[in-house]
């Protein structure tokens, strides 16, 4: 007979707290977060070097998705939260010590600033503004009036002090781009360091995860302005800059396991969920090799000559970078000091 | 017609490939290759994400989700997609990636589309009478000498052989 003997009740279900609270809408939301970051960075930067005509798509163009991809994220947010009108309370405080107060502050500075950077370069990248669709149509005309003439663009800024604010932004773009610059940087590391302020999660509880974020978020923005880019050398650029970061990524990567070994019994148990654990299969087969090492491959292949349609790489790295959000966020959850 | 010898690799060396392939995963997982079964798990998968009590019943299905594990764990899905994209790699290489419906030009590409997939459907009807399709019952059978094995590659070519005539305005 094999005898069972209950010493405690702490096999009883739910006896020790689960904490699994956290759904789609945050690492939807730290993907949104990343690639917004990732192309306000390289618009910001490519500006700043004077290359806004060679990298037109990458300065110009490419960023009129960051405050798109924001503003969706900020809507997830709010949808994970449980009281959800009170979210204007994380702007009544700073509190340095928190990343979550980091990260409402940098969102409520960068998404402003993003909306009026992409609005300088309104005219140069959308010069017919004479749309068919009835509804953008009828929402454009808010903001917008059209030329009477056949002048480009065929449009002007409905009210006078739009056309002030314009000319006024459009003076100070090298500021702008600066504060950019940093706030993108910030806004990527914040994406990864909002997991890691968690010390209750073993698997989070690692500075790497801030890096690691924010070149995971540049790598998708790369990927991002390659798709968009029309451009054949603005294309190669990026394409070589995503390798390097796919370089970066693999090495934090490994790092990141490296650190979780040399470390405590629970930091080894958290590891083990991606080294033959429950998440392996979905962390190395589908982050890993197929959103890393594959797109790197070929985009290796597209600079020696051969022809890779650019959808497969970027949209593969694209698809890696939210499965990697999604694992590290669900593997987090589970891993905990509890025994 | 361009040159096709460079496009696409000698069959004979591609033959010999796919035997090293299949050693491997011999030698690897102690298990032939299948390509059907990964179709099927998907199959499975679906029916027990929308009827999950139809799926619990059915003899067919509640074999493969009876440990509670995701029907779609499992090597033959894995393969599947790296088939996928090792023919995407091999296409690149060859200079022959392109969005395109192979067929004849006497048909049009939704006959090829539409005939191709009844023909699958019908296919894969079969390897489930016959316990897997040209890869895991012919292919896999016939390596470890098993007759079943033959039988299913005389079988499978023997009838494709036989109907061919028949069927060929579906696809020349």
């Amino acid at each position: 007979m094999k005898e069972e003997i209950i010493v405690s009740g702490r096999a009883n279900p739910n006896i020790d707290p689960v904490l699994n609270i956290w759904h789609w809408h945050i690492p939807a939301y730290l993907f949104l977060g990343g690639l917004a970051a990732g192309l306000l960075f390289f618009s910001a930067l490519y500006f700043l070097q004077g290359k806004d005509n060679k990298y037109f798509t990458a300065v110009k163009v490419a960023p009129v998705i960051a405050p798109i991809a924001i503003s969706l994220g900020l809507v997830f947010l709010i949808l994970d939260l449980k009281h959800k009108l009170f979210f204007w309370q994380l702007l009544t405080t700073v509190r340095l010590e928190s990343p979550m107060s980091w990260g409402a502050w940098t969102l409520t500075i960068v998404t402003p600033l993003s909306i009026i950077w992409v609005a300088t370069y309104l005219k140069e990248i959308m010069p017919d503004a004479d749309f068919k669709n009835k509804l953008l149509k009828k929402i454009s005309a808010w903001f917008i009036v059209l030329k009477p003439d056949q002048t480009r663009p065929n449009w002007d800024w409905r009210y006078g002090w739009l056309r002030n604010f314009e000319q006024f932004s459009q003076k100070r773009r090298v500021g702008l781009a600066w504060a950019l610059l940093v706030l993108a940087v910030i806004l990527g590391v914040y994406t990864g360091i909002l997991l890691s302020a968690f010390n209750a999660r073993p698997l989070w509880n690692t500075s790497i995860l801030g890096p690691l974020f924010l070149v995971s978020g540049l790598s998708t923005g790369a990927a991002t302005i390659m798709l968009m880019t029309r451009d054949h050398e603005e294309r190669k650029m990026f394409s070589k800059i995503d390798l390097l970061l796919i370089g970066i990524e693999l090495f934090l990567i490994i790092h990141l396991f490296m650190g979780f070994l040399a470390s405590t019994q629970v930091q080894i148990e958290a590891a083990q969920l991606f080294l033959g654990g429950e998440y392996t299969v979905p962390f190395w087969g589908f982050v890993v090799v197929l959103g890393l090492i594959f797109p790197a491959v070929m985009e290796i292949l597209e600079l020696r000559g051969f022809k890779v349609p650019v959808i497969i790489p970027a949209g593969l790295i694209l698809i890696g970078g939210l499965i990697f959000r999604f694992i590290m966020v669900e593997a987090g959850q589970v891993t905990r000091y509890l025994y | 017609m361009k040159d096709r010898s460079k496009k696409y690799m000698n069959p004979y060396l591609a033959g010999f490939l796919l035997g090293v392939v299949l050693l491997a995963a011999f030698y690897f997982t102690g298990e032939g290759l299948g390509a059907s079964g990964a179709m099927k798990r998907v199959d499975i998968a679906v029916v027990n994400t929308v009827a999950p009590e139809h799926a619990q019943n059915s003899s067919f299905y509640s074999k493969y989700i009876a440990d509670g594990e995701s029907p779609l764990r499992n090597r033959l899905v894995f393969m599947v997609i790296g088939v996928f994209f090792g023919g995407l790699l091999s296409g690149i290489l060859a200079g022959r990636l392109k969005w395109k419906v192979e067929h004849s030009p006497k048909i049009s590409s939704k006959t090829r589309l539409i005939m191709a997939g009844i023909g699958g459907v019908l296919f894969g009807v079969g390897a489930q009478f016959g316990r897997g399709c040209t890869s895991g019952a012919a292919l896999s059978g016939m390596a470890s000498l098993s007759t079943a094995g033959f039988l299913a590659m005389l079988t499978i070519f023997g009838t494709g052989y036989l109907f061919a005539f028949f069927f060929r305005k579906f696809w020349i």
